[in-house]
């Protein structure tokens, strides 16, 4: 019985994924069970779609410029905490992760009004900021939990022999935090690709990421083409979990 | 030569540094600045806009910020916005009670695996989560519709006659939605799970309880707070889910998440929208809040009743 809960749970969980890409490997335009046959076709008609290609431009761009800023502030951010522990390091934390508490849809709300009213309708800095704010939260957690493994005693061994500590923090600690920093950065670069919600609430028709314009495809119909897009986006978010797992960042997203 | 040469740059820098080092205020205030900035900019001010909008009326020339009014949060009271907020409700709470059921026998089953086997059947689960939403719908889409996989399973084993309507439908919603939840409930039961000691359940065995028993009167209360704060979580998920019940459920289901988009960005009625997004948010908050309150308050206390 609780074996069989457990199958179905994880077929539940596993097998959209998997449809997607058996999908997008269907020689023929209506998707049938069981598939004998398999072609790539899609995946060519997908490349020549521009609208595709840009879209995963601008997902792989956007997501790289919101890793690379949320680790640098995150870091910057953890540091403070765990080293100089402050007082109200509490409060101060649980405000960097209060972005955690307010649902895609809200902030998603707040933002397009904020957009607008500062002019940065269809451009990509408010995208950016958006992003950080959504994933600086796992950011924080991640680095304050790599800061708090790195012996001090090395940072203070290196500020005795002479080196400040912006110093310190570039060639010792960050340099001991490589795993964490990594593990932070294909985070951060993974909830950036896959964020749908507030995207699809601010971004104006020239600023289309990935995923909303794969939502925009599907709301209209669904053929093999956009499975093959899917399949795409699947094979990134894999290949990058694997990453992660390898470098042991999902020990650390739970705080361990 | 050099290394004097070294001492001497580097005494003459000290002093530029010192300031950084020597003041913990200031090295703490130049460390938390960059993300204080970005949380004021992009978070504070945007959502302080938003309740700002929700007080003024919205004219035809756009939002009237000189005179101030409540009409926005009178507006919110409607029939047909209380339809919607009873489907979501109705929605959320089928997902969140369902994987209130389904939480102990997956958690349980995975913590009694090897820490490899372990390992493995997380990711398993994370993974999906981590793969993007609009993806996990289509999938949904191929599995659910008429001539899909679902139906196609269950005509095959004459379970059924004809294909059940499933997409476009509630039941499909809720059905897409367990498992892209699940996520919330399993993580924090497992970790309470796992932190458990095992002696306690050699213990409980020792004294001549069964496995039922031991469940009951030791697993449950020493890891129900961590399954409440999970179904918070997990129902507050259900509650402002868009992709999902858009693309499965259809606008004849809409819920909360919809109704806001059609609000903001289709009527273009910021003030009334602002207005749904601070309910949604006081809402949010307040749960998360009872949630935790709920979890303390089930924290067994040492000697403790019987």
């Amino acid at each position: 019985m609780i074996l069989a809960i457990n199958i179905l749970m994880l077929c539940l969980v596993l097998s959209p994924v998997i449809l997607v890409v058996w999908m997008s490997l269907t020689p023929t335009a209506s998707f049938k069970l069981p598939l004998d046959d398999f072609s790539l076709r899609w995946y060519r008609e997908a490349f020549s779609y521009p609208a595709f290609v840009d879209a995963f431009i601008l997902s792989v761009e956007l997501a790289a410029m919101v890793a690379v800023v949320t680790v640098t502030v995150a870091f910057l951010a953890a540091y403070g905490l765990v080293r100089l522990r402050p007082r109200g390091s509490d409060a101060i934390q649980a405000f960097f992760t209060s972005p955690l508490l307010v649902p895609a849809v809200v902030f998603g709300i707040a933002m397009l009004q904020f957009v607008n009213h500062l002019g940065l309708y269809n451009n990509l800095a408010g995208l950016v900021l958006a992003h950080v704010v959504i994933v600086v939260p796992f950011a924080l957690r991640a680095l304050v939990a790599t800061l708090q493994a790195v012996p001090e005693e090395l940072e203070w061994a290196s500020m005795i022999l002479g080196r400040s500590r912006p110093q310190t923090m570039l060639c010792v600690t960050a340099r001991l935090s490589t795993r964490g920093l990594v593990s932070a950065f294909l985070l951060c670069f993974l909830m950036s690709f896959s964020e749908v919600t507030t995207t699809l609430f601010m971004s104006g028709p020239n600023l289309q990421t990935l995923p909303v314009r794969i939502y925009n495809y599907m709301s209209d119909r669904i053929d093999p083409t956009v499975a093959a897009v899917s399949s795409m986006v699947i094979v990134v978010s894999l290949a990058l979990v694997l990453v992660l797992n390898l470098v042991g960042g999902f020990r650390r997203l739970q705080g361990h | 030569m050099t290394s004097s040469g070294d001492t001497v740059g580097a005494s003459r820098l000290q002093p530029a540094l010192g300031s950084l080092t020597s003041s913990p205020a200031v090295t703490m205030a130049l460390l938390f600045a960059p993300l204080t900035l970005v949380l004021l900019v992009a978070f504070v001010w945007p959502l302080g806009q938003v309740l700002l909008n929700s007080f003024h009326p919205n004219t035809p020339q756009g939002i009237d910020s000189t005179r101030w009014t409540l009409d926005n949060y009178a507006r919110l009271i409607d029939a047909h916005y209380g339809t919607i907020l009873a489907r979501t409700v109705r929605i959320s709470l089928a997902v969140t009670a369902i994987s209130a059921v389904l939480a102990y026998p997956v958690a349980l089953f995975i913590s009694r695996r090897s820490p490899r086997v372990q390992s493995w059947l997380i990711l398993a689960y994370v993974t999906p989560w981590l793969v993007n939403t609009v993806v996990k719908a289509l999938g949904w889409t191929i599995l659910l519709r008429n001539n899909g996989v679902f139906n196609s399973i269950l005509m095959g084993l004459d379970v059924i006659a004809a294909p059940i309507r499933l997409l476009l439908t509630e039941t499909g919603v809720v059905i897409a939605m367990i498992p892209g939840h699940f996520i919330f409930v399993l993580l924090p039961l497992w970790t309470a799970i796992s932190s458990l000691d095992p002696a306690l359940g050699w213990a409980s065995g020792t004294l001549g309880a069964s496995p039922a028993a031991t469940f009951r009167r030791v697993v449950l209360p020493l890891t129900l707070p961590a399954l409440v704060v999970g179904l918070t979580i997990n129902f507050i998920m259900n509650m402002t889910a868009f992709a999902i019940p858009m693309l499965l459920g259809g606008v004849r289901n809409e819920v909360a998440s919809m109704l806001a988009y059609q609000i903001d960005l289709v009527s273009l009625d910021w003030p009334l929208g602002g207005a749904l997004a601070v309910v949604l948010l006081v809402f949010t908050i307040a749960l998360i809040w009872a949630g935790q309150r709920i979890a303390r308050l089930l924290v067994p206390s040492p000697g403790a009743r019987e």
